[in-house]
């Protein structure tokens, strides 16, 4: 028959181009289908040998482009870290709680009060009220932009842990616009002590421990010249 | 649910989403620039700032998060800054419930919802059982 006689060793070759097929597939990229033989299952052969090509170009592309991602993905993953350590120390930093008079504490608040920044702004305070013995807290909150519920309900908490103690907590620095708005979102401060300003929540503080009277300062200390 | 439909002559200015503590922080900063912007007042700045806060807060603790709209346009004949919270968290039951001073599903004050009411001109709220919730407020110069 003559359509036989045109396609040589039809069987082996078609073997062949599975195995190498095969073989493609498993990954061995740089196999590709000889023969010596010109004919009709030439054309089948070369095609199937560019596909090959192709597929080893595209897959050398991909893998390529997968590499440079993965690096980015690790590089933004870094970043990442960086900033949520630098979230952490900022944290352990922006709550400084200073003795800043006999019996007075300072904790000047600045910035975002998020739940967990409160948490260690509340401990940082009790701790000190504790081992300070102090019993008047001042926490001023002038650079706090932003007075929602969330804010006045920590604040709320952290008096209300505070007076447990035995210590009065005096907010201060409370803005026109934030006493307006605190009103208006119907929250009642009214069990916090508040003043304007430091200064005010300061003298008010020295007039009550009797360290200021009559316009003139006193203190506990022993005075040398007394002596 | 409220059709989350913007009029065709309003600007979008932002579009942020609400992931994390730190989103909510960005966002609301974003607003109260655009307030800023719109040459509100500090008092005015303050109350949106405020209100978008509120909003944004639930969407994080109720809906682990949602999407913000910022939107300017003219209601009223006025300039008005337009912020839209979507979510698709579990929904609210009961508005009106919702909306009541001191009334509160989350160990928060109760006055979030009410509050951000009272402190913007405009107040648009619309959610569905375990599909989300949408709210809008608009506060004009």
């Amino acid at each position: 028959m003559e359509a036989n006689t045109e396609i040589k060793n039809a069987k082996a070759r078609i073997e062949h181009i599975e195995d190498v097929l095969s073989s493609v597939a498993a990954g061995e990229l740089e196999l590709r289908i000889e023969s010596d033989i010109e004919d009709d299952l030439t054309g089948v052969e070369q095609a199937i040998n560019l596909l090959i090509d192709d597929l080893t170009h595209e897959l050398k592309k991909s893998l390529k482009m997968k590499q440079e991602m993965e690096e980015k993905l690790h590089k933004i993953q870094d970043q990442q870290k960086t900033i949520l350590q630098q979230q952490e120390d900022l944290m352990e930093l922006s709550s400084p709680v200073s003795k800043v008079w006999d019996n007075i504490l300072i904790l000047p608040v600045i910035g975002t009060l998020d739940s967990q920044r409160t948490q260690i702004m509340m401990e940082n305070l009790l701790q000190k009220i504790v081992t300070t013995g102090c019993t008047t807290a001042i926490l001023d909150i002038t650079g706090v932009p932003t007075v929602d519920t969330q804010v006045a309900n920590h604040l709320l908490k952290t008096v209300t842990a505070a007076r447990l103690l035995g210590a009065e907590c005096i907010v201060s620095g409370i803005s026109p616009a934030i006493a307006q708005t605190i009103v208006h979102l119907g929250i009642n401060l009214s069990q916090i002590l508040t003043k304007a300003t430091l200064q005010d929540a300061m003298i008010y503080s020295m007039k009550k421990n009797e360290q200021l009277v009559d316009g003139k300062v006193k203190t506990n200390y022993v005075d040398l010249d007394d002596n | 649910m409220l059709e989350i439909v913007s009029d065709k002559s309003w600007e979008l200015l932002e579009k942020c989403p609400i992931l994390n503590e730190y989103d909510i922080v960005k966002a609301r900063q974003i607003v109260r620039e655009f307030a800023k912007k719109e040459g509100m007042g500090i008092v005015d700045q303050t109350r949106i700032t405020t209100a978008v806060s509120e909003l944004f807060r639930n969407m994080f603790s109720y809906a682990s998060g949602g999407e913000v709209l910022i939107e300017k346009g003219i209601i009223e004949e006025k300039p008005t800054l337009i912020i839209t919270c979507i979510d698709k968290g579990p929904g609210i039951d009961n508005i009106e419930l919702a909306m009541t001073d001191g009334y509160t599903s989350g160990g928060g004050m109760g006055y979030g919802l009410p509050g951000a009411k009272r402190l913007v001109d405009r107040f648009e709220i619309s959610s569905e059982l375990n599909k989300g919730t949408t709210v809008r407020v608009m506060k004009w110069k």
